[in-house]
């Protein structure tokens, strides 16, 4: 990894030399250097494996050049980037490659430029997850995978289904998932913005599923932080007792119920459907479900959804934006109102100039300039951090839906007769983002609620949820109150968020042959 | 100002140096077993436009390395490294291999201890930890170069710009109904180089050309987002002429986003259609079939889902419970329908070697109507006591490789196509394939099409949009009563897997097919 005074030193070198290149008259430079570092996990009690199957990493760095240029045929703006150079050479290098890709694109103003809003995290990393050595790597995985099979060797339950201690393998155990390790650095200066400006963040985090497989019972567990020492066994653990209680669980009819959806299927929901439909780029491209609804009613009263880039403590913050620009709290969704947007400099300044911005939006952009703060301009690249070879595009942080008055036993009190969806799978926009049609299948983590109860687990892959998203956020019936982290499968944004009740939810039935195999 | 240029032709220049890493300094490596390098470098152009205004085109390499080590005094565990690489590693790039390697033998070697402590720590459930070990393999050094007609680096990235522009200009000033186009093309080479310990050395060269589009129209049903591509392993004239060869046929990019353009007009003034309650009978032709056999067939067939290996992510397979409880050698499908993955046909999914040197086989999945077989790697082979078939495929060489499809295909019947629709009083076509959801061991699925007709009486009736099915896969599979002798093949570009996800260009493709299914329309 680069550290962040090396990066620092080539942006400011970079820039004085972009200050004076032939044609350029404005420039940006990003540089980047990125570890991912996962320790991936295969047990299965049933069939050789490796318990810790992959210790791996994936490590990048270099900058990246933005600039536009004076030409005869007018103003043209290209990108170029090189990796593993952050010297004079590399930067010419990479600005050639802008140059010869520059075109005319009619809808460019300008460069990034400030907002008036000040950057409010710094120093937010942890020194030892930059450093991590690869036993360390090899130890999280190992220490993860060994709290999920003690809980299941300690179950008086699966000894009780097995008949004996030695006998539980023949119950078919799995544990899969992944610890990883994502060391991030960079540094951002422009002719606009010229002090360079430098972030520095690290995030540890587990994704565990572990199975009963042959009791069909699945379960997971999550853990993320941003420091090493506080890293635990704890995913594990979670997961395994999960799918402990997820054993017998039994099928329902298709038909149209009320259902909590817990932490995971709301950030399936958030990260699949709702956060890409609040994305400005997509209401210039008209593919958004709110098309002219900004200042709007789009969601049950009970809703209150915001992103949030600089709280301490939460796994998605950063200190600014791969556009330099500080990162910040976007209200999105106010008690069930539109009123703001997750944007880009970029997409800000187009949706300013577009003829149709009022159609697209409902409102004037021009009048409503809170609602497109650019606080959400990121260079993600396939979950590998924040990449020099990548322009921005528009991401969310942390996505935060706000908490509500009722515990999980007052919501199912409130559900009286329905389901508890702890796990949802392939939630896709199913006819296009806008129609908001999506379907998806229940995969574990769910239990059949009756008289307000839990009354048996619902055996996982046996229904298939087909709804729309409009219907699910008008239909939203309680909020809970405890809000937490979660992440989904290679998403880069985390969601924090409460269990979330919706009423006529629609379900069908699947896979009966799968019991006669 | 010149710069020594960065290019494919690099993979001679290091080639010995890497043969020479991976089998003689492998062995000054103390308890390393095996061990195997990739090199990858991509040279391509890319450029796009939106609403008739370009909006990006670049000229750039890509270089990189991953390195597998097997390492362990008496138990055996894998470590991976990968890392991107640029010019400027050119220089020491002996070093960055040698310092890669360290690392994935001394994570091996971690590994290896550990797994040997929780082994005797863990009572019952430590006898599933076993040594790794990888099925054998005949070796073989190997030059396969890439095939093309217009080299994609000669081409000039003006004319990417010009076509991107243009395409997206015409799809937009097509019809008052089109509100928005994206267009996308890129043209490129990639080298792969394989180096082991065992005294692998191949060499293979891809050429690589798509155009993507992607169309809003707005119309008196609403809005349509379409969204289709084109592309091939040859060079820049795929977009140019499009392809005409006997299983991929496509017309000139131009002509291709214009047809989706009109699509997405027609489909925006149809009528959505209405979900059922009970099975219709649905023909679906070659585009839907791609996606359908890419879900229901492939990705099930993948071994390292089948011992799951992937719960986690992407899911496991109906098809295997465990080493006693499967579905191989019996009936999941009708005697009507045969499945493979092949990857000596050409697309997205030919290949010679895959990433672990194993030559490419034709691999058998369902033989008219019985199971027959996984796609496998070595380590998943060794597993289930099999030979490797050469399915263990990685999108970047940095990223360790997955078990990914070839060309997975449907195989085609003898039925005219037209017949089979002429045969049915009343039913539906199903054109094009759009939007998958599939159930996490693929024994469901529900899936869109681009356009949906009705049959009544042999004749293709109205259009619908918004529609497609829903059903289980061993249900639709054993209710095939007609198989067409239309076969195609399609590329998938994005199909994700694996942790962090590798989103792979792959093959698939079939013939016209004609079963039963539900209709799924709208929700609201």
């Amino acid at each position: 990894m680069k550290s962040t005074a090396e990066l620092a030193k080539a942006v400011e070198q970079a820039l004085a030399y972009l200050k004076s290149a032939e044609q350029v008259t404005e420039a940006e430079v990003f540089a980047a250097s990125n570890g991912n570092l996962l320790a991936r996990l295969n047990y299965t009690s049933h069939i050789p494996c490796n318990g810790v199957e992959e210790p791996k990493s994936s490590e990048s760095y270099g900058l990246g050049i933005t600039a536009a240029f004076k030409t005869e045929a007018g103003v043209t703006v290209g990108f170029g980037s090189e990796p593993s150079d952050l010297g004079l050479d590399g930067v010419k290098r990479a600005l050639e490659k802008a140059r010869s890709g520059a075109v005319a694109d009619p809808e460019f103003s300008s460069l990034p430029r400030p907002t008036g809003e000040r950057r409010r995290l710094r120093r937010y990393h942890d020194p030892k997850l930059m450093k991590i050595r690869d036993e360390e790597l090899v130890d999280v995985g190992w220490r993860v995978l060994r709290g999920s099979l003690k809980t299941f060797l300690d179950s008086p339950r699966l000894i009780e289904l097995a008949g004996s201690r030695d006998r539980i393998k023949e119950l078919g155990l799995i544990v899969g998932g992944d610890v990883t390790i994502q060391q991030e650095r960079i540094a951002i200066a422009s002719t606009a913005m010229p002090e360079v400006q430098t972030d520095e963040s690290t995030l540890i985090m587990a994704f565990i599923t572990a199975m009963v497989e042959a009791k069909a019972s699945k379960g997971s567990g999550c853990s993320a932080g941003t420091r090493l020492d506080q890293f635990t066994d704890d995913a594990g653990v979670e997961a395994a007792q999960n799918a402990l209680a997820a054993i017998g669980g039994e099928r329902i009819p298709g038909g149209k119920y009320t259902v909590i959806f817990g932490r995971q299927p709301v950030a399936d929901f958030l990260n699949n459907l709702i956060l890409p439909s609040l994305s400005l780029g997509n209401f210039y491209s008209e593919s958004s479900p709110f098309m002219g609804r900004l200042g709007k009613r789009v969601a049950s009263s009970r809703l209150t959804l915001c992103d949030h880039g600089a709280q301490r403590g939460l796994m998605g913050s950063k200190g600014i934006t791969c556009e330099g620009l500080p990162t910040g709290k976007t209200r999105l969704i106010q008690r069930g109102k539109l009123v703001g947007l997750l944007a880009s400099y970029y997409e800000q300044q187009r949706i300013l100039r577009d003829p149709r911005s009022r159609e697209k939006l409902g409102v004037d952009p021009n009048e409503h300039g809170s609602a497109i703060v650019p606080r959400n301009g990121f260079r993600y690249w396939a979950g590998g951090g924040r990449q020099f070879g990548v322009q921005p595009g528009i991401a969310s942080t942390n996505a935060v839906v706000q908490g509500g008055d009722q515990s999980l036993e007052e919501l199912m009190a409130t559900v009286k007769d329905g389901l508890l969806v702890g796990r949802i799978w392939y939630t896709y926009p199913i006819n296009g983002l806008r129609a908001g049609d999506f379907t998806c299948t229940v995969v574990g983590d769910s239990y059949i609620i009756k008289d307000g109860r839990i009354v048996a687990p619902l055996k996982p892959n046996t229904v298939r949820i087909n709804d729309n998203i409009l219907s699910i956020l008008s239909n939203i019936i309680g909020v809970g109150q405890e809000v937490k982290g979660t992440l989904v499968w290679a998403a880069d944004e985390v969601v924090y968020t409460p269990e979330i009740a919706v009423r006529n939810v629609r379900l069908d039935e699947i896979a009966s042959f799968v019991e006669e195999l | 100002m010149s710069f020594q240029p960065m290019t494919i032709e690099i993979i001679d220049q290091i080639r010995p140096m890497i043969v020479d890493l991976a089998t003689r300094y492998r062995k000054s490596l103390r308890g390393c077993r095996y061990a195997d390098i990739r090199v990858q470098v991509d040279e391509g152009q890319a450029a796009a436009a939106e609403n008739g205004g370009s909006k990006h085109s670049t000229r750039d390499y890509t270089f990189a390395i991953g390195i597998r080590a097997l390492s362990g005094n008496g138990m055996i565990a894998p470590g991976y490294f990968g890392q991107s690489l640029g010019a400027a590693d050119l220089d020491r790039l002996a070093q960055v291999v040698k310092d890669g390697l360290r690392h994935a033998h001394h994570r091996a070697l971690a590994n290896a201890e550990r797994k040997s402590a929780t082994r005797e720590g863990l009572d019952a459930l430590g006898d599933a930890l076993t040594s790794t070990s990888l099925a054998p393999i005949d070796i073989h050094q190997d030059t396969v170069p890439a095939q093309f007609e217009i080299d994609p680096r000669t081409v000039p990235l003006e004319e990417l710009v010009a076509l991107t522009t243009e395409v997206s200009r015409s799809a937009l000033a097509l019809d008052p109904h089109v509100k928005y186009t994206f267009i996308s093309a890129y043209t490129l080479l990639t080298r792969e180089l394989f180096c082991s310990s065992e005294g692998a050395n191949i060499d293979q060269a891809f050429a690589m050309t798509q155009g993507t589009c992607f169309i809003v129209a707005h119309g008196a049903s609403g809005t349509q987002e379409l969204y289709d591509y084109m592309g091939h392993q040859r060079g820049w004239e795929v977009l140019t002429r499009g392809v005409h060869e006997e299983s991929i046929r496509f017309p000139d990019f131009q002509a291709f986003s214009i047809g989706l353009a009109n699509d997405a007009v027609s489909l925006c003034n149809a009528r959505p259609l209405k979900p059922t309650n009970r099975e219709a009978v649905v023909v679906t032709d070659p585009h839907y079939n791609t996606l359908l056999v890419h879900e229901i067939v492939g990705h099930p067939m993948e071994l390292d889902r089948a011992l799951k290996l992937e719960t986690s992510y992407a899911g496991r397979s109906w098809l295997f419970r465990n080493m006693q409880e499967h579905q191989l050698g019996k009936p999941i499908a009708s005697p009507l329908v045969s499945a493979f993955s092949d990857p000596s046909l050409p697309g997205y999914g030919h290949y010679k070697y895959d990433h672990e040197g194993t030559p490419a086989t034709r691999v058998t999945h369902i033989d008219r109507g019985i199971f027959r077989g996984f796609m496998n790697s070595r380590q998943t082979a060794a597993i289930l006591g099999v030979s490797p078939n050469g399915s263990y495929k990685a999108t970047d060489a940095s990223l360790v490789p997955l078990i990914r499809m070839s060309n997975t295909v449907f195989g085609p019947g003898e039925r005219d196509p037209q017949e089979m629709i002429r045969e049915i009083p009343h039913g539906y076509y199903l054109v094009g394939h759009r939007t998958p959801s599939i159930a996490e061991s693929r024994e469901n699925f529900r899936i869109t099409a681009m356009k949906v007709y009705e049959i009544k009486n042999g004749q293709i009736g109205e259009l619908f949009c918004n529609g497609g099915i829903m059903a289980d896969t061993k249900d639709y599979l054993m209710q095939v009563d007609a198989v067409g002798n239309d076969f195609r093949l399609y590329p998938i570009p994005n199909c994700g897997k694996g942790q962090p996800m590798q989103t792979k260009r792959l093959g698939n493709g079939g013939p016209t097919m004609r079963s039963r299914a539900r209709l799924t329309g709208i929700s609201k």
